[in-house]
């Protein structure tokens, strides 16, 4: 269990589940989720080195900042998503055609 | 187990029809990787992701799910009244995103595979200790990563008022509306 490359083949599998995610839904937010799942693969990449890295903390102080920017670009994302639905009455893809309504 | 736990909801995450059962599931496999960071002696960023996701970022989909109406409206057609996508996926659109991942694995496998096996012994068979380092990561934030965290604490800020702007309904059509009124 307690080697690198079980916790890359993890990482990995997240990585192509939010792919997946990504290509397979037509819906804003469910697409939102899988960059949430992207995000944690790469966090969870750092973290995994840097433990077999002795005596360096800078890949737990990256993790520390992809976490700050995941959750200001969730923020952000959803405040765009609502906009959308207003004007929109739908968040499905295909109808985010144009940048002015 | 944690591993169990990040797959299962990654993977759920991924065929799940509902839209608010792919948030729970989602919260399930984030709760699975800070299990993972646990046991890869990252205690801080363990409860760092808890609080952030867990308590945070899910929370927030969930509610932007309930105010744009959840996976009740199913609308299959779109503006011009051709057949449109459902906003889940159909087998279609899932028949694609499996091609994609395959054919990703299959090269990122063929690229990678090699290093792995050259650099894994090397790396696993050092004894590492373990130790209590959340001291340490506050000390190296604000010495030698400061501009960074200064950086990071701008960004929230402009992540904040941003956001608040751009959800705010429309101040020109409510100036008119009361202009109207005035008159």
């Amino acid at each position: 269990m307690d080697s690198l490359t079980n916790y890359l083949v993890i990482s990995f599998l997240l990585f192509l589940c939010g792919i997946f995610v990504i290509i397979a839904r037509k819906n804003i937010i469910a697409m939102m989720l899988g960059i949430e799942l992207i995000l944690n693969a790469a966090a969870l990449n750092f973290v995994a080195y840097n433990r077999f890295n002795p005596g360096s903390l800078d890949g737990q102080i990256v993790t520390l900042f992809i976490i700050v920017i995941a959750a200001a670009e969730a923020a952000v994302g959803l405040a765009i998503v609502i906009r959308f639905f207003q004007l929109k009455e739908s968040i499905h893809i295909d109808n985010a055609t144009e940048l002015q309504s | 187990m944690a591993a169990f736990f990040t797959l299962a909801g990654a993977v759920l995450t991924a065929f799940s029809k509902n839209l608010m059962h792919a948030c729970i599931y989602l919260l399930l496999c984030l709760i699975g990787v800070a299990g993972l960071f646990v046991t890869l002696s990252a205690d801080l960023l363990a409860a760092i992701q808890l609080v952030v996701y867990v308590g945070g970022v899910v929370i927030l989909m969930l509610f932007a799910v309930m105010l744009t109406g959840g996976s009740s409206m199913q609308e299959v057609k779109n503006k011009f009244g051709l057949e449109s996508v459902p906003q889940m996926g159909n087998n279609r659109t899932f028949l694609f995103a499996g091609i994609t991942i395959m054919v990703f694995a299959v090269v990122v496998g063929k690229i990678v595979l090699n290093s792995f096996k050259k650099y894994s012994m090397a790396v696993e068979s050092t004894n590492v200790e373990v130790k209590n380092n959340v001291l340490e990561i506050g000390q190296k934030l604000i010495t030698d990563h400061v501009l960074v965290f200064e950086l990071s604490s701008v960004l929230l800020l402009g992540a904040l008022v941003g956001a608040a702007i751009i959800s705010r309904p429309d101040r020109n059509t409510q100036n008119a509306k009361s202009d109207i009124l005035e008159q």
